[in-house]
């Protein structure tokens, strides 16, 4: 064992996956995440996470790709930075520091140096899209303080913001606007929807927007479920749009595929739908994704779509919309009702999952296992309809049973309640319902516990019911002539001066069970049903009841709703201790006699492990967390640690996990953050060779030549292009203004030679060869520019007999320059 | 962990494929099939994890493979540029599969990403590769091939460190020393090398056939006496090909015994073995050996010293199928690896076929020497690619599981006789026991309504039969009360019977000893039925009350509240009812609305007659309906809870 280090909050999985659109690789192998303070890495083949990219002090708010290098992605994050990130193997490249909280990220690729970035000034709702330039430097740690505003009184969510024809414009949607700045012409033009103007009810707010890749399209989503087109933007009157319906509920989010062919879009009916060629009628569905889709992206390559759901999953779907990976999280859609429990078979925490669903959550590995469909009901995904809710469960004896709950309450006096009893079938190696009971009580059943002693003979299930009973259930044989059978039936009913009974349960041994009805507590003999005694601590009702374990299994713990934590001693019928605390969660480790006790206050959660029989705790840490603790669960370890200090001991049986209100899920660990990683040093790493196959010799080869060549090319190209641009401004003048007003080409000619020879003067002779090739590949370009140029002034100005005439003349004009050109070039490539 | 099925090479044999559970927490089990295709399974939820078919299965089949340690992680591209930053490790994910071929390249296999990381070829082998081991900390590779050479790999430049003959014919298995100093080669007799200088430490004798099996058993030597070396005390365990004994070996300080020190029998040739690594003296080392016949034996012995009987196991695992009925007979279900969970109490088991394994965790009992399984593997063979993607597990309901609604017995707790003997039990078992004779009545029953259909005789004839059910045999009230949950209609009928037989045989009944428990299902089942009794009696007395107010208005009289005098007439005919007419009120819901309708208009009039003689102010008298109703629902109560007492009376 490794020195011990103070014992730390951990967060263990289990984080959102579903804040932010996911982001692919360009390659499609890879798909991004952000998830807490982290960037996660899947694989999308495998679904498994290949990397966790960790740095970002506060929450990660968005990702994107570097533009200029597909192999980099940068991510800002609340605590005001930028890094940007080597994803392949997990390196922090380079931090850029911005100053003040982010909200969004965009990247442009015609925009190398600059990226654009949400921030918020001011009021807490004003937001402000601002394009940031990144300043090159080698440094690690590089100030980034240059901001300029381009768009203001932008919404939140960066759904709203889209970036349009390779950056040309920028869309943003906010209430019933859609606000579209031109970066060229830097004007900003805003349409409102009419129907907004008189109605106050309309529905037809924006919710999100997407940009068109090729082309000047703009696709908006509205809280009615209409998905517009919008055309001519560029001009505020002439404005059109086209409007496709299909969602009955708001558009979550909207994408275009790679080459803007098609449109996808989805919302809470969880179906992607696929607009193809932007028409009402090419329509594809995928349906059945199981949960509101709250985000959709397109891989670069175009082969993958994949949508982020409300409960907290992935799903990767092909080109020819076919899902074919989900990558899961823990699902955390709804309130948890069940609490956190763990199977005895396969070790899993248990907890509610999607609709009407258990779901099987592997703590070692951080993935869902499955999830358990115990309502068996189609989900329909609509708001305003009451759902059957799965209330409680419970395992019993090692896994071999299980008790579910559901209910549904339309109005006050409309209860459904059914209770199902589920078997393991170690045959078939699944659940079987054994017993199905409708109505088990009156009213809303508040516990249900399993008698788990190890010696008794017969299964005994417990349920407490606000209508003042609680319930025997055992299990008979309920075989007959036809076959043999077991199920359960109902022993005994038992109640307590018609106060409604809250928790139950039992002993140890099970020789004993405990049932409190509001203020009070009463002990029954698990064998003949006889209420053996009473406690009563007038102290509020009790919310948590539980027995002491091994060495302390006479003593019976509650608390109560007045914060008051009771001790009783079972073989004096006498109050042990008490104290004043106000317990949110009480949970008995199985292995040891600690309890542990999570206390709420104003200030957070504080934790306090303790054994019964001491009422000195053993081990206290304030300020586990800031909001409220709603469950907390002992998880038997496999191997047990073998930690000596006395603070760390009640982790070394089993270790604690906990959900809080906003639920993620916490657990304790001893390590210190830097010991849980393994240092690079230490780390192994296999190298990528893979043989050459045939085909590589046939084109791989060639193709690296190619490629080789170009990269050269590339290069040189940019060593001549900056003198071109930059210093001649002769030529551009000469290439850009309309032919017709040139001056003769006698005095052009010269100022053209002029203008080269200048440029060429700069540079050494060696260099010379190359650019004059280049710099003939690139007029040749740019005189095929002149010539559409020319063509339009034809189709102008065909009527106009003089202009013809001027423009025949530019037409020769510049053939004497092309052959002007041609011989400067070979008198240059001479000197 | 352990590998296995390294020198088997029987396509047809199920058990025997080249298999091995990932290191430390076993989540994952890789599974070569002879199809050439290689399968990752969870083993938490028996899922198929991926699927990856090399370019070359169908000519280089996977002979052997083997998990690397979970250190080593996968690293793609050329090596860059050290920068200045710490890279970031993930968590310790087991990743890389090492995979050899028939033809005598090894694949290395990257579950993470799910597609090839390395060939190594150059420099190899070139014959069939028999077995690969890791070394646990340096990232190298051994492996060992028919061309009788062994070769040490460096993975991270994929380049052959060192290459070796090792034996003069072909070397079939390797196993590396805890320390990480030494190696085990097998072919037919087995040595001992010194890594560093690749030199021959010690010759032990072997097996007569190919040794396909290797593996060190303990960490620590027995005698903790002497100083450890690294190697000298420890013992190792070999299986070779159709050998049915298990050797142990223990490595001596000098260099003349070569004799096995003791020997594990089992019943077939080995084909996957796992073991539990004893760390101190006391503890035993557990071993599990999966066998070519499909048995699992568990061994749990402290190694020390000489042993010359055999050992045979503890515990034999078998597996089979449930065998409907009489046609078909258990089938044995063979099992195909087996590996000891990380608490060292429990074992996962695969078993089924390699196409679609099944993966279980069984808790080990030691107590019992023979375990026999009984699994239904007959659905493993339909496809789960739905589930596969959504991940979610029906569990079955079918129409066998036992429904209880209120009214039927086990809904509630059963009514027990006033001293508290334990006789419910017992009568519940005698109900079971006497169902063909109440089957029989029941038939009877039918054959007597299909007599006297059209007419009403009916209730004479049934009381006499019902009587004399009831004398000859008390179980008819079950019946009855069988006859009761079914359609309402029926149910008029019966309860019309039942109040006379009540009424009637009252002196009788009220004789036998235990009536309570008796009749105790038949009470609960009108309790059941006559919970919302109070419900509907409040809902009577507000239609009362709106419809004589209609009736009022358009009268034109003085608005007054009327209902107080129907309640009055509410409360005479539920207390001269009898409760089990209020029962067959509430069981058909035509006939209650039509007595509703009745009584309403009976009401009606009442009220009219009232209103002329009564005025008064309208807040006395919503006080007095309040009162009333409260009154009414009393009387309903007690009119319920009267049954038992009524029968009780009746007893008496």
């Amino acid at each position: 064992m490794v020195e011990e280090e103070g014992i730390r909050v951990v967060r263990c999985g289990g984080s959102e996956l579903n804040f932010r659109r996911a982001v692919f690789s360009a390659d499609s192998k890879y798909i991004f995440c952000v998830s807490g303070d982290f960037i996660k890495v899947y694989s999308t083949a495998t679904e498994e996470c290949v990397h966790i990219l960790q740095g970002h002090r506060n929450l990660v708010t968005g990702i994107q790709l570097n533009p200029s290098n597909h192999l980099q992605l940068y991510s800002c994050s609340a605590d005001g930075t930028i890094k940007l990130w080597d994803y392949i193997d997990g390196i922090l490249i380079k931090t850029f520091r911005v100053g003040c909280e982010l909200h969004a990220l965009f990247t442009l690729s015609c925009a190398e140096d600059s990226v654009f970035v949400m921030i918020n000034k001011g009021k807490p709702d004003v937001f402000q899209l601002a394009s940031v330039k990144l300043p090159k430097s080698s440094s690690q740690e590089i100030e980034a303080k240059e901001l300029s505003f381009v768009l203001d009184y932008v919404n939140q969510s960066p759904k709203c913001i889209a970036f349009g024809n390779e950056g040309e414009y920028v869309a943003a949607v906010r209430d019933f606007y859609l606000s579209v700045y031109f970066f060229k012409k830097k004007t900003t033009t805003r349409f409102t929807l009419s129907s907004s103007r008189n109605k106050k009810h309309a529905r037809n707010n924006f919710t999100c927007v997407a940009c068109h890749p090729k082309e000047d399209c703009i696709a908006t989503g509205h809280k009615d479920g209409k998905i517009r087109l919008w055309r001519n933007f560029d001009d505020e009157k002439k404005y059109t749009y086209t409007c496709l319906h299909w969602h009955h509920d708001l558009v979550m989010d909207l994408a275009f595929s790679v080459t803007g062919s098609s449109l996808l879009s989805g919302g809470r009916e969880s179906v992607l739908v696929e607009w193809r060629e932007a028409a009402e009628k090419n329509k594809e569905f995928l349906p059945r994704l199981g949960a509101t889709i709250e985000h959709i992206s397109v891989s670069p390559a175009g082969d993958l779509f994949c949508t982020s759901h409300s409960d907290n999953k992935i799903t990767i779907i092909h080109r020819n919309l076919e899902a074919s990976a989900v990558i899961q999280g823990l699902v955390k859609d709804r309130s948890i009702f069940t609490g956190l429990m763990i199977d005895p078979r396969t070790k899993a925490l248990v907890l509610n999952g999607k609709p009407g669903h258990l779901q099987f959550y592997s703590l070692q590995s951080d993935k869902q296992l499955y999830n358990l469909d115990i309502i068996q009901q189609e989900y329909i995904n609509d708001s305003g309809l009451i759902q059957i809710e799965l209330t409680k469960a419970a395992f019993g004896c090692y896994g071999n049973w299980l008790a579910t709950v559901e209910q549904r309450q339309e109005k006050e006096t409309e209860l459904e309640l059914q209770m199902k009893i589920w078997m393991y079938n170690k045959k078939t190696q699944g659940f079987v319902l054994n017993t199905k009971v409708n109505m088990p009580h009156e009213d809303h059943i508040t516990a249900l516990c399993f008698c788990n002693a190890e010696k008794s003979e017969s299964s005994t299930l417990v349920t407490a019911s606000k209508d003042g009973h609680f319930k025997v259930w055992i299990l008979t044989d309920d075989s007959d002539i036809y076959k043999k059978a077991v199920g359960w039936t109902c022993d005994f009913v038992g109640s307590y001066h018609k106060y409604q009974a809250t928790n139950c349960c039992f002993s140890e041994d099970g020789s004993l069970l405990a049932v409190s009805f509001e203020e009070i507590v009463t002990i029954w003999d698990s064998e003949t049903w006889e209420l053996k005694c009473t406690f009563c601590q007038r102290a509020g009702k009790i919310r948590h009841l539980c027995f002491g374990r091994l060495t302390c299994s006479k003593y019976l713990l509650g608390v109560t709703e007045n914060g008051i934590l009771c001790c009783w001693n079972l073989l004096s019928c006498a109050l042990e201790w008490s104290t004043k605390l106000n317990v949110r969660v009480m949970e008995p480790d199985p292995n040891s006699e600690n309890i542990a006790a999570i206390t709420q206050s104003s200030v957070g959660s504080d934790l306090f492990v303790f054994k019964p029989s001491e009422p000195r705790p053993l081990y206290i840490q304030k300020n586990i967390c800031r909001e409220e603790v709603l469950w907390g669960v002992f998880v038997p370890r496999d191997v047990p640690e073998s930690f000596t200090s006395e603070a760390h001991q009640w982790l070394n049986r089993s270790q604690f996990y906990f959900l809080t209100k906003s639920q993620s899920l916490l657990t304790f660990s001893t390590q210190s953050p830097e010991e849980k990683l393994t240092p690079t040093s230490k780390q192994l790493l296999a190298e990528e060779s893979l043989p050459t196959t045939p085909f590589y010799f046939l084109l791989g080869k060639h193709r690296q030549q190619q490629q080789n060549d170009k990269l050269n090319e590339a290069l040189e190209n940019e060593l001549v292009q900056l003198p071109l641009t930059e210093n001649i401004p002769a030529i551009s003048e000469l290439l850009r203004t309309p032919a017709h007003v040139l001056p003769s080409a006698s005095f052009l000619c010269s100022m053209f030679v002029n203008s080269l020879l200048l440029s060429t003067e700069t540079k050494s002779a060696e260099e010379n060869p190359d650019d004059v090739d280049m710099e003939e590949e690139k007029e040749s370009d740019d005189s095929d520019e002149e010539n559409n140029f020319t063509e339009k002034i034809q189709d102008t100005n065909n009527t106009d007999l003089e202009e013809d005439i001027i423009h025949q003349l530019s037409k020769s004009e510049e053939k004497e320059l092309k052959k002007f050109r041609k011989v400067d070039y070979s008198w240059i490539a001479a000197l | 962990m352990a590998a296995g099925g390294g020198g088997v090479a029987d396509p047809l044999s199920p058990a025997g494929v080249p298999c091995a559970f990932s290191p430390q927490s076993q989540a994952y089990f890789a599974l070569a099939s002879t199809d050439g295709h290689l399968r990752v399974w969870e083993t938490a939820n028996n899922r198929l994890h991926q699927e990856y078919v090399p370019s070359a299965h169908l000519s280089g089949t996977c002979t052997c493979l083997a998990w690397a340690p979970a250190r080593l992680q996968a690293k793609e591209g050329p090596q860059r540029k050290k920068r200045k930053s710490e890279a970031i490790g993930t968590s310790n994910q087991a990743d890389l599969l090492a995979l050899g071929t028939a033809v005598g390249s090894i694949l290395l296999y990257s579950t993470v990403k799910g597609e090839l990381h390395s060939k190594l070829i150059s420099g190899g082998h070139d014959n069939r590769v028999n077995c690969i081991q890791w070394h646990q900390d340096n990232g190298c590779l051994y492996s060992c091939s028919d061309d009788k050479h062994i070769v040490e790999w460096n993975t991270q430049t994929c380049k052959v460190k060192c290459k070796w003959k090792g034996d003069n014919s072909s070397v079939s298995s390797l196993c590396i020393s805890p320390d990480g100093k030494m190696l085990l080669s097998a072919g037919r007799t087995i040595k001992l090398w010194v890594l560093e200088t690749k030199e021959v430490y010690r010759h032990f004798t072997g097996h007569a056939t190919p040794v396909s099996s290797l593996t060190f058993t303990t960490i620590r030597p027995p005698n903790e006496s002497q100083p450890f070396d690294g190697i000298t005390g420890l013992y190792f365990l070999s299986g070779a090909v159709h050998d049915r004994l298990l050797n142990v070996w223990q490595v001596r300080s000098e260099n003349k015994e070569k004799n096995a020190v003791m020997s594990f029998t089992v019943t077939d040739e080995p084909v996957f073995i796992d073991l539990t690594l004893s760390e101190n003296k006391e503890e035993p080392v557990k071993l599990a050996v999966v066998c070519k016949d499909g048995q699992v034996h568990l061994f749990e012995h402290i190694l020390n010293g000489y042993c010359k009987k055999p050992l045979t196991s503890n515990c034999t695992i078998q597996i089979a199928t449930p065998g409907k009925g009489k046609k078909s007979t258990p089938k044995p279900i063979p099992i195909l690896a087996a590996g000891f969970c990380s608490d060292k109490m429990s074992l996962l088991l695969v078993y089924g076929n390699w196409f679609q394994p099944t993966i279980e965790r069984v808790a080990l009992n030691s107590k019992e020497p023979h375990m026999c399984l009984i699994r239904d593997i007959s659905n493993c063979w339909a496809p789960k690619v739905e589930t596969a993607i959504t991940k979610v597990r029906t569990p079955v309901m079918n129409s066998e599981a036992k429904v209880l609604v209120p009214g039927i017995p086990g809904h509630h707790a059963a009514v027990r006789p006033a001293p508290p003997q334990t006789k419910e039990v017992e009568s519940k078992r005698k109900l079971g026991e006497k169902e063909v004779s109440i089957e029989e009545r029941l038939g009877a029953l039918d054959i007597a309504t299909k007599k006297e259909k059209d007419d009403l005789p009916q209730t004479n004839s049934f009381p006499v039969l019902l009587t004399q059910g009831l004398e000859s045999n008390d179980f008819e009230i079950l019946n009855l009360t069988k006859r009761l949950q079914g359609h309402p209609n029926s149910a008029i009928l019966m309860v019309q019977w039942l109040k006379c037989v009540l009424t009637v045989h009252a002196s009788y009944l009220s004789t036998l000893p235990d009536l309570v428990p008796q009749l105790g299902t038949l009470y609960q089942l009108m309790e059941s039925r006559v919970k919302t009794f109070q419900k509907l009696s409040h809902l009577h007395g507000k239609l009362i009350l709106l419809i004589t107010q209609v009736t009022a208005s358009e009268k034109t009289k003085e608005t007054t509240c009327p209902a107080q005098k129907a309640k009055l007439v509410y409360e005479e005919e539920s207390s001269e009812e009898e409760s089990d007419d209020e029962i067959a009120d509430k069981d058909s819901d035509d006939n209650w609305d039509e007595d509703e309708e009745e009584k309403a208009s009976e009401k009606d009039e009442d009220v009219d007659e009232e209103n002329e003689e009564e005025e008064g102010d309208d807040e006395d008298k919503d006080e007095e309906n309040g009162e009333d109703r409260d009154a009414a629902s009393e009387k309903g109560l007690n009119g319920d809870s009267d049954l038992d007492p009524e029968n009780e009376s009746e007893e008496e």
